[in-house]
Protein backbone atom coordinates (compact mmCIF):
# COMPACT_ATOMS: atom_id res chain seq x y z
CA UNK A 1 0.00 0.00 0.00
CA UNK A 2 2.76 2.41 0.95
CA UNK A 3 4.48 1.55 -2.33
CA UNK A 4 1.39 2.57 -4.30
CA UNK A 5 1.39 5.88 -2.44
CA UNK A 6 4.96 6.55 -3.56
CA UNK A 7 4.21 6.05 -7.26
CA UNK A 8 0.85 7.82 -7.20
CA UNK A 9 2.26 11.36 -7.76
CA UNK A 10 4.02 10.34 -10.99
CA UNK A 11 0.90 8.54 -12.22
CA UNK A 12 -1.24 11.57 -11.43
CA UNK A 13 1.06 13.85 -13.41
CA UNK A 14 0.64 11.39 -16.29
CA UNK A 15 -3.09 11.52 -15.71
CA UNK A 16 -2.99 15.26 -16.44
CA UNK A 17 -1.78 14.50 -19.96
CA UNK A 18 -4.42 11.78 -20.37
CA UNK A 19 -7.21 14.10 -19.25
CA UNK A 20 -5.91 16.98 -21.37
CA UNK A 21 -6.08 14.88 -24.52
CA UNK A 22 -9.44 13.43 -23.50
CA UNK A 23 -11.22 16.76 -22.96
CA UNK A 24 -9.67 18.60 -25.91
CA UNK A 25 -10.60 15.71 -28.20
CA UNK A 26 -14.22 15.74 -27.02
CA UNK A 27 -14.44 19.52 -27.38
CA UNK A 28 -12.97 19.43 -30.87
CA UNK A 29 -14.45 16.27 -32.33
CA UNK A 30 -18.14 16.75 -31.44
CA UNK A 31 -18.69 19.93 -33.48
CA UNK A 32 -16.49 18.63 -36.29
CA UNK A 33 -18.41 15.33 -36.25
CA UNK A 34 -21.74 17.17 -36.58
CA UNK A 35 -20.44 19.21 -39.52
CA UNK A 36 -19.07 16.11 -41.22
CA UNK A 37 -22.32 14.19 -40.71
CA UNK A 38 -24.23 17.06 -42.33
CA UNK A 39 -21.76 16.93 -45.20
CA UNK A 40 -22.57 13.26 -45.64
CA UNK A 41 -26.13 14.27 -46.53
CA UNK A 42 -25.07 17.08 -48.83
CA UNK A 43 -26.86 17.27 -52.19
CA UNK A 44 -23.48 17.78 -53.89
CA UNK A 45 -21.81 14.51 -54.81
CA UNK A 46 -18.27 15.94 -54.70
CA UNK A 47 -18.70 16.91 -51.03
CA UNK A 48 -20.17 13.49 -50.21
CA UNK A 49 -17.30 11.71 -51.94
CA UNK A 50 -14.65 13.76 -50.19
CA UNK A 51 -16.22 13.20 -46.79
CA UNK A 52 -16.70 9.51 -47.42
CA UNK A 53 -13.04 9.31 -48.41
CA UNK A 54 -12.03 11.09 -45.20
CA UNK A 55 -14.13 8.76 -43.05
CA UNK A 56 -12.79 5.75 -44.91
CA UNK A 57 -9.18 6.78 -44.22
CA UNK A 58 -9.81 7.67 -40.57
CA UNK A 59 -11.71 4.49 -39.77
CA UNK A 60 -9.68 2.30 -42.08
CA UNK A 61 -6.23 2.89 -40.57
CA UNK A 62 -5.05 2.44 -36.98
CA UNK A 63 -5.03 5.57 -34.84
CA UNK A 64 -1.43 4.74 -33.90
CA UNK A 65 -0.45 4.99 -37.58
CA UNK A 66 -2.28 8.31 -37.92
CA UNK A 67 -0.38 9.67 -34.93
CA UNK A 68 2.94 8.63 -36.47
CA UNK A 69 1.94 10.09 -39.82
CA UNK A 70 0.83 13.45 -38.45
CA UNK A 71 3.83 13.94 -36.18
CA UNK A 72 6.74 12.32 -38.04
CA UNK A 73 5.36 12.03 -41.58
CA UNK A 74 4.11 15.59 -41.96
CA UNK A 75 7.20 16.80 -40.10
CA UNK A 76 9.35 15.40 -42.89
CA UNK A 77 7.60 17.39 -45.61
CA UNK A 78 7.74 20.60 -43.62
CA UNK A 79 4.35 20.68 -41.88
CA UNK A 80 5.38 20.83 -38.26
CA UNK A 81 3.34 20.59 -35.10
CA UNK A 82 4.59 20.35 -31.52
CA UNK A 83 4.01 16.92 -29.94
CA UNK A 84 0.91 17.76 -27.94
CA UNK A 85 -0.79 19.64 -30.76
CA UNK A 86 -0.05 16.80 -33.19
CA UNK A 87 -1.69 14.35 -30.80
CA UNK A 88 -4.77 16.56 -30.39
CA UNK A 89 -5.14 17.00 -34.16
CA UNK A 90 -4.84 13.25 -34.78
CA UNK A 91 -7.37 12.41 -32.09
CA UNK A 92 -9.88 15.07 -33.17
CA UNK A 93 -9.94 14.16 -36.84
CA UNK A 94 -10.05 10.44 -36.00
CA UNK A 95 -12.88 10.69 -33.49
CA UNK A 96 -14.82 13.17 -35.62
CA UNK A 97 -15.04 10.48 -38.33
CA UNK A 98 -16.51 7.92 -35.93
CA UNK A 99 -18.85 10.46 -34.36
CA UNK A 100 -20.00 11.63 -37.81
CA UNK A 101 -21.26 8.13 -38.58
CA UNK A 102 -23.06 8.04 -35.24
CA UNK A 103 -24.67 11.42 -35.86
CA UNK A 104 -25.64 10.31 -39.37
CA UNK A 105 -27.49 7.40 -37.80
CA UNK A 106 -29.27 9.85 -35.52
CA UNK A 107 -30.17 12.17 -38.38
CA UNK A 108 -31.59 9.30 -40.44
CA UNK A 109 -33.78 8.24 -37.54
CA UNK A 110 -35.74 11.50 -37.83
CA UNK A 111 -38.78 10.99 -40.12
CA UNK A 112 -38.55 13.05 -43.33
CA UNK A 113 -42.08 14.27 -42.67
CA UNK A 114 -40.78 16.45 -39.86
CA UNK A 115 -38.77 18.54 -42.33
CA UNK A 116 -41.89 19.04 -44.44
CA UNK A 117 -43.96 19.88 -41.38
CA UNK A 118 -41.37 22.43 -40.23
CA UNK A 119 -41.40 24.01 -43.70
CA UNK A 120 -45.18 24.26 -43.65
CA UNK A 121 -45.03 25.89 -40.23
CA UNK A 122 -42.65 28.50 -41.60
CA UNK A 123 -39.34 27.43 -39.98
CA UNK A 124 -36.28 28.21 -42.03
CA UNK A 125 -33.51 25.61 -42.58
CA UNK A 126 -31.40 26.92 -39.73
CA UNK A 127 -34.27 26.91 -37.24
CA UNK A 128 -35.43 23.46 -38.38
CA UNK A 129 -32.01 21.97 -37.70
CA UNK A 130 -31.20 23.59 -34.36
CA UNK A 131 -34.70 23.79 -32.84
CA UNK A 132 -36.31 20.57 -34.10
CA UNK A 133 -33.84 18.05 -35.52
CA UNK A 134 -30.72 18.45 -33.33
CA UNK A 135 -32.46 18.04 -29.92
CA UNK A 136 -33.93 14.74 -31.08
CA UNK A 137 -30.67 13.58 -32.63
CA UNK A 138 -28.78 14.24 -29.40
CA UNK A 139 -31.23 12.06 -27.51
CA UNK A 140 -30.89 9.23 -29.99
CA UNK A 141 -27.09 9.22 -30.18
CA UNK A 142 -26.21 9.40 -26.49
CA UNK A 143 -25.74 5.60 -25.97
CA UNK A 144 -23.49 5.10 -29.02
CA UNK A 145 -21.71 8.38 -28.31
CA UNK A 146 -20.95 7.09 -24.80
CA UNK A 147 -19.31 4.04 -26.31
CA UNK A 148 -16.89 6.24 -28.24
CA UNK A 149 -16.17 8.38 -25.19
CA UNK A 150 -15.20 5.32 -23.17
CA UNK A 151 -13.02 4.13 -26.04
CA UNK A 152 -11.36 7.52 -26.06
CA UNK A 153 -10.46 7.27 -22.36
CA UNK A 154 -8.32 4.25 -23.18
CA UNK A 155 -7.12 5.30 -26.65
CA UNK A 156 -5.31 8.28 -25.10
CA UNK A 157 -2.59 5.82 -24.07
CA UNK A 158 -1.47 5.64 -27.73
CA UNK A 159 0.31 8.99 -27.46
CA UNK A 160 3.39 7.21 -26.11
CA UNK A 161 4.49 6.74 -29.73
CA UNK A 162 5.19 10.45 -30.17
CA UNK A 163 6.97 10.68 -26.84
CA UNK A 164 4.22 12.16 -24.70
CA UNK A 165 4.14 11.02 -21.10
CA UNK A 166 0.60 9.88 -20.34
CA UNK A 167 -0.48 7.80 -17.37
CA UNK A 168 0.29 4.42 -18.93
CA UNK A 169 3.81 5.55 -19.74
CA UNK A 170 4.25 6.75 -16.15
CA UNK A 171 3.15 3.26 -15.08
CA UNK A 172 5.62 1.72 -17.53
CA UNK A 173 8.46 3.77 -16.09
CA UNK A 174 7.61 2.79 -12.52
CA UNK A 175 7.25 -0.87 -13.52
CA UNK A 176 10.64 -1.07 -15.18
CA UNK A 177 12.37 0.91 -12.43
CA UNK A 178 10.95 -0.98 -9.47
CA UNK A 179 10.68 -4.33 -11.25
CA UNK A 180 7.09 -5.00 -10.29
CA UNK A 181 3.69 -5.20 -11.95
CA UNK A 182 1.95 -3.19 -9.24
CA UNK A 183 2.00 0.14 -11.15
CA UNK A 184 -0.04 -1.44 -13.96
CA UNK A 185 -2.62 -2.52 -11.42
CA UNK A 186 -2.93 1.01 -10.16
CA UNK A 187 -3.07 2.40 -13.71
CA UNK A 188 -5.88 -0.05 -14.49
CA UNK A 189 -7.80 1.08 -11.42
CA UNK A 190 -7.50 4.73 -12.41
CA UNK A 191 -8.77 3.96 -15.93
CA UNK A 192 -11.69 2.06 -14.39
CA UNK A 193 -12.45 5.01 -12.17
CA UNK A 194 -12.47 7.35 -15.17
CA UNK A 195 -14.80 5.12 -17.19
CA UNK A 196 -17.06 4.77 -14.16
CA UNK A 197 -17.38 8.55 -13.94
CA UNK A 198 -18.02 8.83 -17.68
CA UNK A 199 -20.64 6.06 -17.51
CA UNK A 200 -22.46 7.72 -14.62
CA UNK A 201 -22.50 11.09 -16.36
CA UNK A 202 -23.88 9.53 -19.53
CA UNK A 203 -26.61 7.65 -17.60
CA UNK A 204 -27.58 10.85 -15.88
CA UNK A 205 -27.74 12.79 -19.14
CA UNK A 206 -29.82 10.06 -20.77
CA UNK A 207 -32.33 10.35 -17.94
CA UNK A 208 -32.48 14.11 -18.21
CA UNK A 209 -32.96 13.95 -21.97
CA UNK A 210 -35.66 11.31 -21.64
CA UNK A 211 -37.95 13.56 -19.61
CA UNK A 212 -39.66 14.78 -22.75
CA UNK A 213 -39.69 11.56 -24.66
CA UNK B 1 -33.09 20.57 -53.36
CA UNK B 2 -30.81 23.04 -55.22
CA UNK B 3 -31.35 23.54 -58.92
CA UNK B 4 -29.37 21.53 -61.46
CA UNK B 5 -27.39 24.60 -62.44
CA UNK B 6 -26.37 25.30 -58.85
CA UNK B 7 -25.43 21.64 -58.39
CA UNK B 8 -23.12 21.67 -61.40
CA UNK B 9 -21.43 24.89 -60.27
CA UNK B 10 -20.84 23.76 -56.67
CA UNK B 11 -19.67 20.30 -57.73
CA UNK B 12 -17.14 21.70 -60.16
CA UNK B 13 -15.83 24.27 -57.66
CA UNK B 14 -15.34 21.66 -54.92
CA UNK B 15 -13.81 19.22 -57.41
CA UNK B 16 -11.37 21.79 -58.78
CA UNK B 17 -10.30 22.97 -55.33
CA UNK B 18 -9.67 19.37 -54.26
CA UNK B 19 -7.69 18.69 -57.43
CA UNK B 20 -5.62 21.82 -56.85
CA UNK B 21 -4.81 20.73 -53.28
CA UNK B 22 -3.79 17.28 -54.53
CA UNK B 23 -1.46 18.73 -57.17
CA UNK B 24 0.03 21.18 -54.67
CA UNK B 25 0.65 18.39 -52.15
CA UNK B 26 2.19 16.25 -54.89
CA UNK B 27 4.57 19.04 -55.87
CA UNK B 28 5.50 19.70 -52.24
CA UNK B 29 6.31 16.02 -51.74
CA UNK B 30 8.38 15.63 -54.89
CA UNK B 31 10.54 18.69 -54.16
CA UNK B 32 13.83 17.80 -52.46
CA UNK B 33 13.84 18.48 -48.72
CA UNK B 34 17.08 20.51 -48.73
CA UNK B 35 15.20 23.55 -49.95
CA UNK B 36 13.52 23.78 -46.57
CA UNK B 37 16.39 23.43 -44.14
CA UNK B 38 15.35 26.63 -42.40
CA UNK B 39 12.39 24.72 -41.02
CA UNK B 40 13.57 22.93 -37.91
CA UNK B 41 11.60 19.73 -38.39
CA UNK B 42 12.31 18.88 -42.01
CA UNK B 43 15.28 16.59 -42.54
CA UNK B 44 18.25 18.55 -41.31
CA UNK B 45 21.40 18.52 -43.41
CA UNK B 46 23.34 21.42 -41.96
CA UNK B 47 25.65 21.65 -38.98
CA UNK B 48 23.62 22.67 -35.95
CA UNK B 49 26.56 23.27 -33.62
CA UNK B 50 26.41 27.06 -33.84
CA UNK B 51 22.72 27.09 -32.92
CA UNK B 52 23.33 24.78 -29.93
CA UNK B 53 26.28 26.83 -28.74
CA UNK B 54 24.38 30.08 -29.08
CA UNK B 55 21.22 28.94 -27.29
CA UNK B 56 23.32 27.05 -24.71
CA UNK B 57 20.81 24.22 -24.89
CA UNK B 58 20.77 20.79 -26.51
CA UNK B 59 17.82 18.43 -26.78
CA UNK B 60 18.66 14.79 -26.10
CA UNK B 61 16.19 12.00 -26.72
CA UNK B 62 15.84 9.13 -24.32
CA UNK B 63 13.53 6.25 -23.53
CA UNK B 64 12.70 7.15 -19.94
CA UNK B 65 11.91 3.54 -19.07
CA UNK B 66 15.46 2.40 -19.81
CA UNK B 67 16.93 1.30 -16.48
CA UNK B 68 19.72 1.99 -15.46
CA UNK B 69 20.75 4.24 -18.38
CA UNK B 70 18.00 6.82 -18.13
CA UNK B 71 14.78 6.54 -16.16
CA UNK B 72 12.67 8.44 -13.65
CA UNK B 73 13.03 8.11 -9.92
CA UNK B 74 10.02 8.13 -7.62
CA UNK B 75 9.82 11.91 -7.73
CA UNK B 76 9.72 11.87 -11.52
CA UNK B 77 13.29 13.18 -11.83
CA UNK B 78 15.42 11.78 -14.64
CA UNK B 79 18.36 9.78 -13.33
CA UNK B 80 20.74 7.10 -14.61
CA UNK B 81 24.21 6.50 -15.97
CA UNK B 82 23.67 8.23 -19.29
CA UNK B 83 21.71 11.09 -17.74
CA UNK B 84 24.60 11.77 -15.36
CA UNK B 85 27.15 11.44 -18.15
CA UNK B 86 25.40 13.71 -20.63
CA UNK B 87 24.59 16.36 -18.03
CA UNK B 88 28.22 16.41 -16.89
CA UNK B 89 29.71 16.44 -20.40
CA UNK B 90 27.56 19.30 -21.62
CA UNK B 91 27.90 21.18 -18.35
CA UNK B 92 31.64 21.43 -18.91
CA UNK B 93 30.82 22.99 -22.28
CA UNK B 94 28.39 25.42 -20.67
CA UNK B 95 25.38 23.83 -22.37
CA UNK B 96 22.17 22.80 -20.64
CA UNK B 97 20.57 19.48 -21.58
CA UNK B 98 16.87 19.38 -22.30
CA UNK B 99 15.73 15.76 -22.05
CA UNK B 100 12.98 14.72 -24.42
CA UNK B 101 11.29 11.36 -23.80
CA UNK B 102 10.77 9.50 -27.06
CA UNK B 103 9.46 6.16 -28.22
CA UNK B 104 12.56 3.99 -28.74
CA UNK B 105 11.44 2.58 -32.10
CA UNK B 106 11.19 6.18 -33.42
CA UNK B 107 14.62 7.36 -32.23
CA UNK B 108 16.35 7.78 -35.61
CA UNK B 109 13.30 9.52 -37.06
CA UNK B 110 13.25 11.90 -34.10
CA UNK B 111 16.94 12.64 -34.66
CA UNK B 112 16.85 13.13 -38.40
CA UNK B 113 13.74 15.31 -38.36
CA UNK B 114 15.47 17.54 -35.82
CA UNK B 115 13.11 16.98 -32.90
CA UNK B 116 16.15 15.95 -30.89
CA UNK B 117 19.85 16.73 -31.39
CA UNK B 118 21.32 13.52 -29.99
CA UNK B 119 20.45 10.03 -28.79
CA UNK B 120 22.26 9.35 -25.52
CA UNK B 121 20.63 6.39 -23.85
CA UNK B 122 22.58 3.14 -23.89
CA UNK B 123 22.70 3.46 -27.66
CA UNK B 124 24.69 0.52 -29.01
CA UNK B 125 26.85 1.09 -32.08
CA UNK B 126 25.77 -1.23 -34.88
CA UNK B 127 26.43 -1.31 -38.61
CA UNK B 128 22.76 -0.83 -39.46
CA UNK B 129 22.48 2.23 -37.21
CA UNK B 130 25.73 3.67 -38.61
CA UNK B 131 23.99 4.07 -41.96
CA UNK B 132 21.60 6.57 -40.41
CA UNK B 133 23.47 8.05 -37.49
CA UNK B 134 27.00 9.25 -36.71
CA UNK B 135 28.35 7.85 -33.44
CA UNK B 136 30.70 9.39 -30.91
CA UNK B 137 33.67 7.39 -29.70
CA UNK B 138 32.40 4.50 -27.56
CA UNK B 139 32.31 5.31 -23.84
CA UNK B 140 30.89 2.11 -22.44
CA UNK B 141 30.86 -1.53 -23.42
CA UNK B 142 28.64 -4.43 -22.58
CA UNK B 143 27.63 -7.69 -24.15
CA UNK B 144 24.34 -9.42 -24.73
CA UNK B 145 23.62 -12.09 -22.16
CA UNK B 146 21.04 -14.79 -21.69
CA UNK B 147 18.98 -14.65 -18.52
CA UNK B 148 17.23 -17.85 -17.46
CA UNK B 149 15.64 -19.29 -14.37
CA UNK B 150 18.07 -21.35 -12.35
CA UNK B 151 15.58 -24.18 -11.90
CA UNK B 152 15.48 -24.75 -15.69
CA UNK B 153 19.18 -25.53 -15.65
CA UNK B 154 20.17 -23.65 -18.79
CA UNK B 155 23.87 -22.89 -18.54
CA UNK B 156 24.96 -22.29 -22.12
CA UNK B 157 23.44 -20.96 -25.31
CA UNK B 158 23.28 -24.53 -26.64
CA UNK B 159 21.00 -25.45 -23.73
CA UNK B 160 18.37 -23.19 -25.32
CA UNK B 161 17.69 -25.91 -27.91
CA UNK B 162 13.94 -25.86 -28.75
CA UNK B 163 13.34 -23.42 -25.93
CA UNK B 164 11.43 -20.13 -26.32
CA UNK B 165 13.51 -16.96 -26.34
CA UNK B 166 12.40 -13.35 -25.73
CA UNK B 167 13.99 -9.95 -26.30
CA UNK B 168 13.14 -6.29 -26.83
CA UNK B 169 12.01 -5.39 -30.34
CA UNK B 170 14.56 -3.27 -32.23
CA UNK B 171 17.15 -3.65 -29.45
CA UNK B 172 20.75 -4.31 -30.36
CA UNK B 173 20.34 -7.82 -28.93
CA UNK B 174 17.54 -8.36 -31.42
CA UNK B 175 19.81 -7.23 -34.25
CA UNK B 176 22.68 -9.45 -33.06
CA UNK B 177 20.35 -12.42 -32.78
CA UNK B 178 19.58 -12.25 -36.49
CA UNK B 179 23.04 -11.19 -37.58
CA UNK B 180 24.85 -14.07 -35.86
CA UNK B 181 22.49 -17.02 -36.34
CA UNK B 182 25.21 -19.47 -35.28
CA UNK B 183 25.44 -18.05 -31.76
CA UNK B 184 21.90 -18.52 -30.55
CA UNK B 185 19.34 -18.50 -33.36
CA UNK B 186 20.15 -22.01 -34.53
CA UNK B 187 19.17 -23.45 -31.15
CA UNK B 188 15.96 -21.70 -30.15
CA UNK B 189 12.47 -22.94 -30.93
CA UNK B 190 11.36 -22.23 -34.54
CA UNK B 191 14.54 -20.12 -34.92
CA UNK B 192 12.58 -17.09 -33.86
CA UNK B 193 12.30 -14.76 -30.91
CA UNK B 194 9.36 -13.27 -29.02
CA UNK B 195 9.66 -9.47 -29.12
CA UNK B 196 8.53 -7.27 -26.24
CA UNK B 197 8.27 -3.50 -26.21
CA UNK B 198 10.00 -3.19 -22.85
CA UNK B 199 12.29 -5.54 -20.94
CA UNK B 200 10.24 -5.54 -17.75
CA UNK B 201 7.39 -7.24 -19.59
CA UNK B 202 9.80 -9.83 -20.98
CA UNK B 203 11.07 -10.47 -17.46
CA UNK B 204 7.54 -11.02 -16.24
CA UNK B 205 7.00 -13.62 -18.94
CA UNK B 206 10.26 -15.27 -17.96
CA UNK B 207 9.02 -15.52 -14.38
CA UNK B 208 5.67 -16.81 -15.59
CA UNK B 209 7.42 -19.50 -17.65
CA UNK B 210 6.09 -18.41 -21.03
CA UNK B 211 9.62 -17.85 -22.26
CA UNK B 212 12.63 -19.89 -21.15
CA UNK B 213 15.36 -17.37 -21.85
CA UNK B 214 15.74 -13.67 -22.34
CA UNK B 215 18.36 -12.06 -24.56
CA UNK B 216 19.26 -8.79 -22.94
CA UNK B 217 21.97 -6.22 -22.44
CA UNK B 218 24.11 -7.23 -19.45
CA UNK B 219 23.75 -3.88 -17.66
CA UNK B 220 20.01 -4.15 -17.51
CA UNK B 221 20.18 -7.87 -16.72
CA UNK B 222 22.32 -7.17 -13.65
CA UNK B 223 20.10 -4.31 -12.51
CA UNK B 224 16.96 -6.37 -12.86
CA UNK B 225 18.31 -9.49 -11.22
CA UNK B 226 19.67 -7.44 -8.32
CA UNK B 227 16.24 -5.88 -7.78
CA UNK B 228 14.37 -9.19 -7.71
CA UNK B 229 13.14 -10.48 -4.37
CA UNK B 230 15.35 -13.49 -4.89
CA UNK B 231 18.37 -12.72 -7.10
CA UNK B 232 19.68 -16.28 -6.73
CA UNK B 233 16.80 -17.66 -8.81
CA UNK B 234 18.45 -16.49 -12.02
CA UNK B 235 21.31 -17.60 -14.20
CA UNK B 236 23.09 -15.03 -16.35
CA UNK B 237 24.92 -16.73 -19.20
CA UNK B 238 27.53 -14.88 -21.24
CA UNK B 239 27.85 -16.38 -24.71
CA UNK B 240 29.62 -15.61 -27.93
CA UNK B 241 27.93 -12.40 -28.92
CA UNK B 242 30.52 -9.75 -29.74
CA UNK B 243 30.96 -6.97 -27.18
CA UNK B 244 28.66 -4.05 -27.83
CA UNK B 245 30.03 -0.54 -27.68
CA UNK B 246 27.76 2.23 -26.53
CA UNK B 247 28.05 5.65 -28.13
CA UNK B 248 26.16 8.87 -28.52
CA UNK B 249 24.17 9.16 -31.73
CA UNK B 250 24.29 12.39 -33.74
CA UNK B 251 23.05 13.50 -37.13
CA UNK B 252 25.71 12.85 -39.76
CA UNK B 253 25.83 16.56 -40.57
CA UNK B 254 26.61 17.57 -36.97
CA UNK B 255 30.38 17.07 -37.22
CA UNK B 256 31.41 19.90 -34.87
CA UNK B 257 29.03 18.77 -32.14
CA UNK B 258 30.34 15.23 -32.41
CA UNK B 259 33.96 16.38 -32.23
CA UNK B 260 33.24 18.50 -29.15
CA UNK B 261 31.57 15.60 -27.35
CA UNK B 262 34.36 13.20 -28.35
CA UNK B 263 36.89 15.59 -26.85
CA UNK B 264 35.01 15.76 -23.54
CA UNK B 265 34.51 11.99 -23.43
CA UNK B 266 38.26 11.50 -23.74
CA UNK B 267 38.84 13.86 -20.80
CA UNK B 268 36.22 12.05 -18.71
CA UNK B 269 37.86 8.73 -19.42
CA UNK B 270 41.31 10.03 -18.56
CA UNK B 271 40.47 11.71 -15.25
CA UNK B 272 38.41 8.77 -13.94
CA UNK B 273 35.04 10.48 -13.88
CA UNK B 274 33.69 7.93 -16.37
CA UNK B 275 34.80 5.05 -14.18
CA UNK B 276 33.26 6.70 -11.13
CA UNK B 277 29.86 6.91 -12.80
CA UNK B 278 30.19 3.38 -14.08
CA UNK B 279 30.81 2.13 -10.55
CA UNK B 280 27.87 4.16 -9.28
CA UNK B 281 25.35 2.69 -11.73
CA UNK B 282 26.70 -0.73 -12.72
CA UNK B 283 28.75 -1.64 -9.67
CA UNK B 284 31.81 -2.34 -11.81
Amino acid sequence: MSYLATILPSLLSGLKMTLGIFFLTIIGSVPLGIIVSLGLKSPYFTIRWLINGYIWIMRGTPLLLQLIFIYYGLGMIGVTFPRFEAAIIAFIINYAAYLAEIFRGGLQAIPVGQYDAAKVLGFNKFQTFFKIILPQVIKIVVPSFGNEVINLVKDTSLVYVIGLGDMLRAGNIAASRDVTLMPYLLVGLIYLLMTAIVTLLLRRSEKVLNTWR
Amino acid sequence: MPSLKKKIIVNSIVGLVFLAILIWAGLALSRPTQTKTSDNQTTIETDEWSRIKKSKQITIGLDDTFVPMGFRDKNGKLVGFDVDMANAVFKSMGIKVKWQPIDWSMKETELNTGNIDAIWNGYTITAARKKQVAFSTPYHKATQVLVTLKKNNINSFADMKDKVLGDQTASSGDEGFNKYPKVLKQYVKDNTVVGYDTFDKAFNDLNAGRIDGLLIDEDYARYYVAHQSNPNDYTVTVGDFPTDHTGVGFRKSDKSLRKAVDKELAIFEKDGRLQKLSTKWFGK
